[in-house]
């Protein structure tokens, strides 16, 4: 699975913009949205919401949990969790990634969250390095790995595989 | 001792705080690690009044007017209070000073810092200072003795100081403390407090006991301890009336002790254990404001009372030490007191010319009051808590004597205003609804539907934002502010902004008009010398200003100025919309804490009109208005500043309804809800969440939260008052498109036909659930708000669940208003031409809902009630099922239920009544007399005469199966013939055996005929009984005779019975035959009907009914809709 398509995925996701327009209901294949009220909230999905911001047409809500405050909690207790703590979002980074990269305007501290959001990265990454080589170190069988998100095991499945089946060929070779 | 803790609020950014009263307590003063010296008016206020002090402000003191700090910047400073003008550098230090106190006149402040010095200096005259030295670590606090003599100090290096003031030495020195390096490793704060009045106790917070220590004699009398107390006492307080000692420590509890008898009498722990680090006495000591070192503000209530109280219950206590007290007062004391208090007498007081006389009362009332006893005590504190002053001018002894029994009454009572009548409230002044308020920096103008105005107003800028919601009205603009507008408004085709006049400039009022479409985009009109503008407001295509000199004048959007005219008050707010200008002003002036608005409601429109002239706004108690404006759709409404919405309801002569109320919806009590605009469909309530304040910051930008609606009715956490307030909800939201058909706007009809559906469907919904409780009479009320169409599912739904009596009400109900019906029509046709407007549906005025819903209703009456029948039926058919079930269990293939076949195809859209009607007529022949075969076809002309008959039985079946005569009732709304079936259905089965179902039926309507017969009817009946007869009639004609030749004793209905088993026992064939015959003979039996019907002839009904059998008898077979049957019908009628 590429990274590209994840994100496509995550595209899929609800945010909440306030139109500048005015539009009746949408009837779209994923369900109908709208009426589009100008000045009103509503949920949209993020390509939409994109979309519309491109065109300079709505102005984009980050969700709840883009917020400093909440997202450097975040990143202390997973630094100090051994474990993966639960994300906000199960597309967490893609969305980071997306709402920072097309509307850094309508966000506040976009840049401290970009960085945030990389550390709280950097962190989970670390873990999953360090557990996958355990993993192998102690030649487990099977480890459970919880609040992993899709785009995180997307990053370290390719390689680990590869090196798992590589590792099998060694082994099975030296018997 | 029963007290109220109210809820902590946000004071301060969290750090050291601290409290204070000013002298009449009307105010609350915290300073705290901001910087700020925050005046509140009450602990609910959202909106303080801040003077900025400095970086920090470690402390204050207020009296006199006089607020002095200590700030970061190493100094004491004066501010005047309330004003907060700056008033000169009181003293200085090397380092920040860490307590200031005022000695009791407010002559002195005495300064401690943390360069181990105490100063004293006067206020008046600030180079007089004494220097007090000797501590050897910063100074932790200061307080004055009330005689001035003194001044006790406590210090980090762990000791407590009485020093003399003028000599500037030491008195006596108690090393109590633990040493710490500075103020902010302390364990305690150690605030001391000197008791007011004569200054009898030192008290001195150690650890977690307060140590009393007598003046004069410097000795340790007694420790007030409390075994809850575990962590160090930080602050100290007396009350006023020199009683109790209240102590904040640094778990956050807060303690009050009885000095006298030495006992604790309250406890009450912060909400959070936050350490208390401040606290006073309101100067009555009726509560406590404190903080902590979050910088949150508390307030503890009630204690006044709960003291008087306490003053009873310890009568026999508080014995001895007052009448110790009363030794220790002299001349001395009373003239300080007096002086003291005389400073902080209210204006009040004055007026009522009294100020004479409270020196006179106050100084013989200590001397009076030695020798007498203590059981006047308590009748004393009990007047201090009552504020009965008028009578101590009146010169009664027993309540003069409180001043010194219980020193209590001394210093609190002078502070009570004499003037006991209600006080006028300051009237609120004019806004824009929409608008924050003008003294922020950064403010929104305007909000409203169309786009918001910001403006800025600082250093760097001084500017106007305009933001549209929708980009395709306008694109944004950047104004610069030169001319200082405060008031902005916003349409879609204009910006209308205002400024206030100055020395040299007069009142503008500038208007962007954008949408114009020469080149002129704007215009700009000055105002009369000494006039301002003072609210404004836009509409379509005119523009309303309100002056200081109580006029409004409209302009046109183009700048041609038009009417001016005056308004009775001072105006509060307008608001514009479409042609409508809604004004509202201050009638009068309101008292104790509520405003007298009045409201106009003006048409602009081509016949100007005043629609409500000067009513009375009705308000929340104690609030003031917050909001105003129109709903989209054009219904004025407004917000007070309790939170709660009403809206016009022009449909009850024009009264405000609560349609909301944002409060309820808010988490915490300082929560508001900021409200931008109403929409009455779908129905919103459009307004911006703001935490802990009544207005957004307009940065971040605040985000529209919606809101629902909610009329305030009565338990509408039942299913009844829930379907209630969203019946009556619908009816007041809907209401607009009356006003706007009058007023001849184009009105979205498919949404109006909907939302009458709804409220019938609703009222059908309450029926069914009235009908189910078995409140008959509540359900014929609701029929009465029926229209006519919904009144007959009600009658089917009645007839169904088997309550006769009601389907006949509802029957006559339904009779009543097709005839006002009828009448209305006429009306209305006379009344059409008087109407401006041509339009069908300006008669939409009427106050009655049904009316009203009826009338339009005709407009696409005949689509309409095929699907509203459906959907009744529908709904019907469902609960039916449900009542059949048991039913239907024992008596399953006795007969054929014909409620069961229908439930059994629920897939057919339209069941067709008539169907049901022919399959069990059993009314049909009550003289029995010819027979025709085709009784079991469902016939179309039946629908009146299952009428009469059902009426008959139902009758029959609630007077005890008396056949009665009466004069045939012909209701317009046919009656589903339901009823009768579903009892007759009853005696039926258990009679007939088990056979052929079909026959059956047949049979069993037969039987039916029987007892329903009267045989001495009147001769009309005969004709009226010549309908098709069944075989089973037809053989029952010839044989009758045989079997009555065989069983001549039988009765009527025995000989029926024969009847029917001797049928039962002819072959198939034969009675085939019987059937074929009765047939033949239908044709001639539908003729002879329709004669009768003509020679009843009763005007339209029978026409009708003559053209519909024709119809009928043409197709005698289809079943058709009995609804579009009746539709045809109830037009004709009109």
């Amino acid at each position: 699975m590429d990274a590209s398509e994840v994100e496509f995925l995550a595209e899929k996701e609800m945010v909440k913009i306030i139109p500048n327009f005015s539009l009746d209901k949408v009837f779209l294949i994923g369900g109908d949205l709208g009426p589009f009220n100008p000045g009103l909230p509503i949920d949209v999905p993020v390509w939409l919401a994109l979309n519309l911001k491109q065109r300079q047409k709505c102005r984009i809500i980050p969700p709840e949990w883009m917020d400093v405050e909440k997202l450097e909690e975040m990143r202390d207790l997973e630094r100090k969790e051994d474990m993966f703590t639960p994300v906000p979002s199960p597309y967490y980074m893609e969305l980071t990634k997306l709402l920072l990269n097309h509307a850094s305007d309508n966000i506040p501290k976009a840049d401290e969250i970009r960085t945030l959001v990389k550390d709280i990265w950097d962190t989970r990454i670390a873990k999953l390095r360090l557990s996958a080589d355990s993993f192998i170190s102690q030649q487990e069988a099977y480890a459970k790995l919880d609040n992993l998100t899709l785009m995180e095991i997307n990053t370290i499945r390719a390689f680990l595989l590869d090196t798992l089946n590589c590792m099998y060929k060694l082994r099975s070779n030296l018997q | 001792m029963p007290c109220e803790r109210k809820p902590m609020r946000y004071g301060h950014s969290e750090g050291h705080t601290e409290v204070c009263f000013d002298d009449t307590g009307r105010f609350i003063v915290t300073c705290g690690n901001d910087g700020d010296v925050r005046i509140w008016e009450s602990l609910d206020d959202d909106d303080p009044k801040f003077i900025t002090v400095g970086e920090k402000a470690y402390s204050l003191a207020l009296k006199n007017g006089k607020l002095v700090t200590a700030s970061s910047n190493n100094t004491v400073q004066i501010h005047t209070f309330p004003d907060g003008d700056p008033d000169g550098i009181l003293t200085r230090f090397t380092t920040n000073a860490t307590h200031v106190a005022f000695n009791s006149i407010g002559s002195r402040v005495a300064a401690g810092s943390s360069d181990f010095m105490v100063k004293v200096v006067e206020v008046s005259d600030s180079s007089q200072q004494k220097t007090l030295r000797g501590h050897e670590a910063p100074v932790l606090s200061v307080t004055f003795d009330p005689k001035d003599d003194f001044l006790a100090s406590a210090s980090c290096d762990g000791s407590v100081v009485v020093w003399n003031i003028e000599e500037q030495t030491q008195v006596i020195s108690w090393p109590l403390l633990q040493k710490s390096n500075d103020v902010t490793n302390a364990k305690s704060l150690c605030r001391l407090a000197w008791q007011p009045g004569m200054g009898k106790f030192l008290a001195v917070p150690v650890e977690t006991k307060v140590h009393l220590y007598e003046r004069g004699s410097w000795d340790h009398v007694s420790t007030l301890s409390d075994d809850l107390l575990a962590q160090p006492i930080n602050v100290v307080s007396w009350s006023p009336c020199e009683r109790f000692l209240a102590a904040g420590c640094v778990g956050g509890l807060l303690t009050v002790w009885d000095v006298n008898s030495k006992l604790c009498v309250e406890r009450q722990k912060h909400e959070k254990d936050f350490t208390v680090c401040s606290l006073a006495w309101h100067p009555s000591g009726s509560h406590i404001a404190y903080t902590d070192t979050e910088g949150c503000l508390g307030l503890l209530d009630g204690l006044g009372t709960s003291t008087a109280d306490n003053n009873r219950t310890k009568q026999v206590a508080a014995k001895n030490p007052a009448k110790d007290y009363d030794d220790l007062f002299d001349d001395d004391d009373d003239r300080l007191m007096d002086e003291g208090l005389s400073d902080t007498k209210s204006p009040a007081k004055k007026a009522v010319g009294w100020d004479d006389d409270d020196d006179d009362f106050l100084v013989p009332a200590t001397g009076r009051v030695k020798n007498r006893g203590a059981f006047l005590d308590d009748e004393n504190s009990l007047d201090t808590g009552s504020l009965k002053l008028g009578q101590d001018k009146l010169g009664d002894d027993d309540n003069d004597a409180g001043s010194s029994v219980a020193p209590a009454a001394a210093p609190v009572v002078p502070l009570r205003p004499v003037y006991e009548g209600p006080v006028p409230t300051p009237p609120q002044k004019a806004f824009q609804p929409g608008s924050t308020p003008a003294h922020l920096t950064h403010r929104f103008m305007m909000w409203n539907s169309v786009g918001i105005v910001r403006g800025y107003n600082d250093e760097q800028d001084n500017a106007i934002d305009v933001e549209f919601h929708d980009t395709a009205v306008h694109h944004a603009m950047h104004l610069t502010n030169s001319l200082g507008h405060t008031v902005a408004d916003l349409s879609q085709e204009a910006v209308l902004l205002a400024c206030p006049s100055t020395e040299e400039l007069a009142s503008k009022l500038q208007c962007l008009h954008f949408s114009s479409w020469d080149t002129n985009k704007e215009w700009m009109v000055d105002l009369p010398k000494g006039e301002d503008v003072r609210a404004l407001c836009l509409g379509q295509g005119w523009a309303a200003v309100a002056t200081s000199t109580l006029m409004i004048r409209l302009f046109s959007i183009g700048g041609v100025q038009r009417e001016l005219f005056s308004l009775p008050g001072p105006v509060v707010c307008m608001a514009g919309h479409g042609e409508q200008l809604l004004v509202v002003y201050h009638r009068a002036t309101g008292f104790d804490g509520e405003q007298a608005l009045g409201v106009q409601l003006l048409q602009l429109s081509r016949k100007r009109r005043q629609l409500i002239s000067g009513e009375p706004l009705p308000l929340s108690q104690k609030s003031y208005l917050s909001w105003l404006g129109f709903t989209a759709q054009g219904t004025p409404c407004y917000v007070d500043s309790d939170g709660v919405v009403r809206m016009l309801n022009r449909s009850l002569g024009n009264t405000w309804t609560p349609v909301c109320n944002t409060r309820e919806t808010c988490k915490s009590k300082s929560d508001h809800y900021w409200v931008v605009g109403v929409h009455e469909n779908p129905q919103q309530l459009r307004c911006i969440p703001c935490k802990g304040s009544r207005y957004p910051p307009t940065l971040p930008r605040p985000a529209v939260a919606i809101l629902p609606f909610k009329l305030p009715l009565c338990q509408t956490t039942t299913e009844k008052g829930q379907m209630e307030e969203q019946f009556w909800r619908s009816v007041l939201f809907h209401d607009h498109y009356s006003f706007l058909s009058s007023s001849g706007y184009e009105i979205d009809e498919d949404a109006q036909n909907q939302s009458q559906k709804e409220q019938q469907e609703l009222l059908m919904k309450m029926f069914a659930l009235s009908c189910k409780l078995e409140r008959e009479f509540r359900c014929v009320e609701l029929a009465e708000m029926m229209t006519q169409n919904v009144v007959t599912l009600a009658i089917r739904y009645a007839s169904r669940s088997r309550r006769m009596a009601l389907a006949q009400r509802l029957s006559e109900i339904a009779l009543e208003k097709s005839n006002q019906m009828q009448e209305e029509e006429q009306e209305e046709q006379e009344e059409e031409p008087e109407y401006s407007s041509t339009r069908r549906s300006s008669g939409y005025g009427h106050t009655d809902v049904t009316a009203g819903g009826r009338y339009s209703r005709r407009q696409n009456q005949q689509e309409e009630q095929e699907d509203e029948e459906e959907r009744g039926e529908e709904l019907m058919e469902e609960e039916d099922r449900q009542e059949m079930e048991p039913e239907e269990a024992t008596e399953t293939k006795k007969r054929v239920n014909p409620f069961a076949k229908e439930a059994g195809s629920p897939i057919k859209p339209s069941p067709t009544p008539i169907g049901k009607m022919g399959r069990a007529n059993p009314f049909k022949v009550p003289g029995s007399g010819k027979m025709s075969a085709s009784s079991g076809q469902p016939r179309v002309t039946n629908i009146l005469d299952n009428m009469t008959s059902s009426k008959k039985s139902a009758q029959l079946s609630s007077s005890g199966g008396k056949p009665s005569k009466s004069p045939i009732l012909k209701p317009l709304a046919p009656k589903p013939k339901t009823k009768t079936q579903s009892t007759l259905l009853q005696m039926a089965a258990t009679k007939t055996a088990n056979k052929k179902v079909q026959e059956n039926t047949e049979q069993a309507a037969n039987l039916q005929k029987q007892p329903d017969t009267p045989p001495p009817g009147p001769p009309a009946d005969n004709s009226e009984n010549k309908r098709p007869k069944t075989g089973f009639q037809l053989w029952l004609e010839e044989n009758r005779k045989s079997i009555l030749a065989n069983n001549p004793d039988l009765e009527e209905t025995d000989v029926i019975k024969e009847a029917m088993g001797r049928f039962r026992t002819l072959s198939a064939e034969e009675r085939l035959s019987w059937t074929e015959r009765a047939k033949g003979q239908s044709g001639d039996a539908a003729d002879l009907k329709k004669r009768k019907r003509a020679e009843g002839g009763e005007g339209l009904e029978s026409e009708n009914e003559k053209a519909e059998a024709d119809e009928s008898s043409a197709k005698k077979k289809s079943s058709l809709d009995p609804s579009s049957k009746l539709s045809v019908f109830a037009f004709n009628q009109n």
